[in-house]
């Protein structure tokens, strides 16, 4: 459930291994629900995490992450 | 008493016996064959009687004839048998005889095969004979609830004055679980009615016929008020983790225990999935629905026939809610994965990659 009362329509998966921290997924979100990881992935970087629920399946992150297979967005099919 | 470890077939026979029950007339039949082994090994010892009839038929007007005397009677079938039984259940319900008869489903129509289904559900919940008339129906999903249920099957039969079916499958008919049978009553007394040939009851007729049409409504009419009254009194479900359901699941019998696991396995996935169980199929539990429907986002119906449970939710949700189906048939039991895989499906409720 996303803060405004709607039902989530998506999902997204970071992946925390290939991400360098930019923050631009975190600043594109409409949604605010993606941030910078308190914990480092491997090359030390604070990689970007989803907060769990309130995703919309936009897909804005998705355009702005700069890195080849930085993220994934799910749509809940309805 | 201590729980026994008993078949399904069985427990309706122990229970019945338990609950005052003296005669069992039947024609043995796959899956339910093991209520008349039961019942021909019990009933004799408690002073009962035991028949083996030449049909459904005739057992189905043995029946007529010792619900009439005032006995505590029953009998079991399966679906074959009960297509035969139908017309004497009709004038079981006419003439106001209370009795129980179990129904032990198997794969159909026509000789099907004998592995279990719940496609009698019409046939037995709207009243396979003519006329205006209901049977109660139960529908139980464990053998402690094949015992139980006999036993209010009973005390509904009396109540209510109509035959009442347990309607099971072969699944909850054939297997073994631990029961805890209740305590024994005395075998309660023929009631006023009942036609017993002796000077006090010489008064007394048992019959159907009406051949005054405006005597025939009358007699419609005071059915008619008695059924309102059950679905008043006597209609029961189960609720399962509705509390908080975006989506609820509807079974009986052995496919409300599949359901189940179904909305376990499904909170598990994050899916607000909960159960509602009708125990009684008429009176059905249409009142409770309604209820579900003001906060829930939709059904599924799931059953082991075409959609004849279905039916009947819509009838109850009257256009309220968007009801999905899932149903297997011919002896086939599905898993509850496979349902899960089917509310997904149906609500839309997996995830699909649209990016990256």
């Amino acid at each position: 459930m996303s803060p405004n009362g709607k039902p989530d329509r998506g999902s997204v998966v970071m992946n925390v291994e290939e991400c360098k921290g930019c923050g631009l997924c975190v600043e594109a979100c409409p949604s605010k629900v993606l941030s910078l990881s308190k914990s480092l992935n491997r090359y030390g970087y604070r990689p970007a995490v989803y907060l769990g629920h309130g995703c919309s399946g936009c897909g804005i992150c998705f355009f702005a992450c700069p890195e080849p297979g930085g993220i994934q967005v799910l749509r809940r099919t309805a | 008493m201590k729980p026994e470890l008993t078949k399904g077939n069985e427990a309706i026979v122990k229970a019945a016996i338990l609950a005052g029950c003296r005669a069992y007339y039947g024609y043995p039949i796959t899956p339910a064959s093991e209520i008349a082994e039961a019942a021909a090994l019990y009933f004799p010892r408690v002073g009962g009687v035991f028949i083996q009839a030449e049909s459904e038929t005739a057992s189905v007007n043995m029946l007529y004839g010792g619900a009439a005397a005032g006995v505590r009677c029953m009998s079991g079938s399966s679906g074959p048998g009960m297509s035969l039984m139908q017309e004497g259940m009709s004038y079981l319900a006419g003439a106001e005889l209370p009795c129980v008869i179990a129904d032990i489903m198997r794969a159909g129509p026509g000789l099907g095969n004998i592995a279990p289904e719940q496609g009698d559900y019409n046939q037995i919940v709207k009243g396979g004979g003519h006329g205006n008339y209901r049977t109660l129906v139960l529908a139980p999903a464990s053998v402690q609830e094949m015992a139980d249920f006999t036993a209010l099957a009973f005390d509904l039969a009396d109540r209510y004055r109509n035959p009442v079916v347990v309607l099971a499958d072969g699944n909850i008919g054939q297997m073994m679980e631990p029961v805890r049978f209740a305590d024994p009553i005395d075998v309660p007394a023929p009631p006023a009615w009942a036609v017993r040939g002796t000077a006090a009851t010489r008064a007394n007729l048992v019959s159907s016929i009406f051949l005054e049409p405006e005597k025939m409504e009358r007699h419609v009419q005071k059915l008619e008020a008695k059924y309102r009254q059950a679905e008043r009194e006597a209609v029961r479900s189960e609720s399962y983790r509705t509390e908080d359901a975006e989506f609820v699941l509807i079974g009986y019998g052995i496919m409300g225990r599949i359901l189940k696991a179904v909305v376990d396995h499904g909170r598990e996935r994050g899916h607000k999935l909960g159960l509602l169980r009708p125990l009684t199929l008429y009176p059905f539990p249409g009142d409770r629905i309604r209820e579900l429907a003001a906060r829930v986002k939709g059904f599924l119906v799931a059953e082991l026939s075409v959609g004849q449970l279905r039916d009947d939710v819509r009838l109850a949700l009257e256009g309220r809610r968007p009801v999905e189906f899932f149903g297997r048939t011919g002896g086939v039991v599905p898993t509850a994965e496979e349902v899960l895989a089917a509310v997904e499906q149906r609500f839309a409720l997996q995830e699909v990659l649209v990016h990256g």
